[in-house]
């Protein structure tokens, strides 16, 4: 299981890579998917399995997949892969860089444990992020109404910048 | 824009920067600041005119990864030490990664480069928003934060702030990233004295707020965007071109106008400190706003014939503007001075 965690970390920085590289959309919505789909593996790995079901129905079933929608609205003939010379040079700079700041401040930030969620509790009927759920709906209701209201202003703000066809100054095709 | 959603749109601008002045614990902050930046992309976008679609493209970049920032620093100072109340912060790299993103959010020096090109794509009423409300909630977050943040880190953002503010306008025609490198060498003044005498940063930022809506105002009176357009305001108001080269130097300082206040009190509060060289530099920065401002002036003012005028003024109609906000706000950039017992009574 460590072996596991360990190269969904990896995996992790990877993906992230992928997409700071700056390749072509397609290819960087590929690198986003990979990123968050170890993501989720990271979160099970700590023992957060429905916060990580969460985050891989809503991010990758909702919000990826309207991604890669616009991404193939601007295809393009010749996408820029991770292979050509301009991303290339990000790669290497930026495993560069995660190797370098890992190695001066990883000892202090990440202690080298890896404790799963509720490890250290004598008896626990719930999961920590079941039971961060059920606080939301009990505790929190008022931080819940809170991000109703945000996501209703989402909306807002959204028709609001796509509205007026030809007018607009976004316009995909 | 449809006035219903206007109405959502403004009233969230004004519930986001309230929630995060409320909030004591950086998720509900966060969320406030979220929500205050959401509220104004709109409205910035409004017209839908390529320029103005750009910078709120780059405001709303610059505001996410300072928010993604703000939220990734409080969780790790969270997860070391287990305390999410703002005032309690402890962790060193939470809190220099959290300034780092506060400075972001209102734009100072060497994160200030989006606010000029963000604000000379906005109209005037946005632009001022922007550089007078958006900054409130960021701000709030720096004063609860200002006793813990690194002394190093907040002269430096202060002093670069103020050197590259005053910098920056020196090469500039266009008014509104003049008044943004005014803004950013406000900011400067604000940060360089937060760990000192954080009240005298709160009277700076009210007294700053101010001005820059006198000068916003004054400018979008007479419509004018660009320091050409500006040297034909006095055919057309004379009275108030004269009352906004006072407000110009107000901004830069000069006694005996309400801008001489905040610095006046702030170069009192360093040298007291036992900074004279900070102070100097400070004050020396001052001159490079100055400047600016004083082009300003002489492109509006000081080119008028001192004699009696043989033009007649530009046929124009009766402005439909009003006028009430700029009347009182020039009112108080130009004579706050001589209460500054009372306004420093209000701000302690």
């Amino acid at each position: 299981m460590f072996y596991f965690t360990f190269l969904v970390l990896i995996g992790l920085v990877l993906g992230l890579v992928g997409v700071a590289s700056n390749p072509a959309p397609y290819f960087a919505a590929l690198g986003l998917v990979v990123a968050a789909a170890v993501g989720c593996g990271i979160l099970v790995g700590h023992g957060g399995s429905f916060l990580s079901l969460v985050l891989f129905l809503i991010y990758l079933g909702g919000m990826l997949v309207v991604f890669a929608y616009s991404a193939a609205l601007a295809a393009e003939p010749y996408p820029e892969t991770w292979g050509d010379w301009s991303v290339l040079f990000y790669v290497v700079v930026y495993i560069a860089g995660v190797l370098v700041v890992g190695g001066l401040v990883g000892g202090d930030w990440y202690s080298y444990s890896w404790v799963v969620v509720d490890e250290f509790k004598d008896l626990s009927l719930l999961r920590g992020d079941f039971s961060g759920v059920a606080l939301m709906y009990s505790l929190g209701g008022a931080m819940l109404v809170v991000s109703g209201w945000v996501l209703l202003l989402t909306l807002f703000v959204v028709l609001e910048l796509t509205r007026g066809l030809s007018r607009g100054a976004l316009r995909a095709v | 824009m449809n006035p219903y959603v206007l109405a959502i749109l403004l009233s969230s601008l004004g519930i986001g920067t309230t929630l995060t002045f409320a909030s004591s614990h950086w998720l509900l902050a966060w969320m406030g600041l979220e929500i205050s930046t959401l509220a104004i992309i709109p409205l910035m976008a409004q017209q839908h005119h390529p320029r103005a679609v750009e910078a709120t493209t780059k405001y709303f970049l610059t505001q996410a990864t300072a928010a993604a920032m703000i939220l990734f620093a409080s969780t790790t100072n969270a997860w070391t030490t287990g305390e999410w109340n703002i005032q309690e912060m402890s962790n060193p790299t939470a809190l220099v990664l959290i300034t780092m993103a506060l400075a972001l959010k209102i734009g100072l020096a060497p994160v200030h480069y989006w606010l000029p090109e963000v604000l000379q794509g906005l109209d005037l009423t946005t632009g001022l928003i922007l550089s007078t409300w958006q900054k409130l909630a960021p701000f709030a977050l720096i004063y609860q934060i200002s006793p813990m943040m690194n002394p190093t880190l907040v002269i430096m953002l202060g002093l670069a702030s103020t050197i590259i503010g005053g910098w920056g306008g020196l090469n500039q025609t266009q008014l509104r990233k003049i008044l943004a490198y005014s803004s950013i060498a406000h900011l400067g003044w604000m940060m360089i004295v937060m760990q000192y005498s954080p009240n005298l940063a709160i009277l700076n930022l009210i007294l700053y707020i101010t001005m820059t809506t006198a000068t916003f105002l004054t400018f979008k009176n007479v419509a004018s965007t660009k320091l050409s357009t500006l040297t034909l305001t006095w055919s057309k108001t004379p009275m108030m071109t004269t009352m906004a080269m006072m407000t110009l130097l107000s901004l830069g300082g000069l006694p005996p106008l309400t801008g001489f206040m905040p610095k006046w009190l702030i170069l009192q509060e360093l040298t007291k400190q036992d900074l004279p060289l900070t102070a100097s530099i400070m004050a020396l920065a001052a001159l490079l706003s100055l400047f600016f401002y004083l082009r300003m002036c002489y492109a509006m003012t000081l080119t008028i014939a001192p004699n009696t005028n043989n033009n007649t003024s530009t046929w124009r109609q009766k402005s439909s503007q009003t006028t009430m906000t700029l009347s009182i706000t020039t009112t108080l950039a130009l004579a706050l001075l001589p209460i500054t017992p009372a306004i420093m009574a209000l701000t302690t």
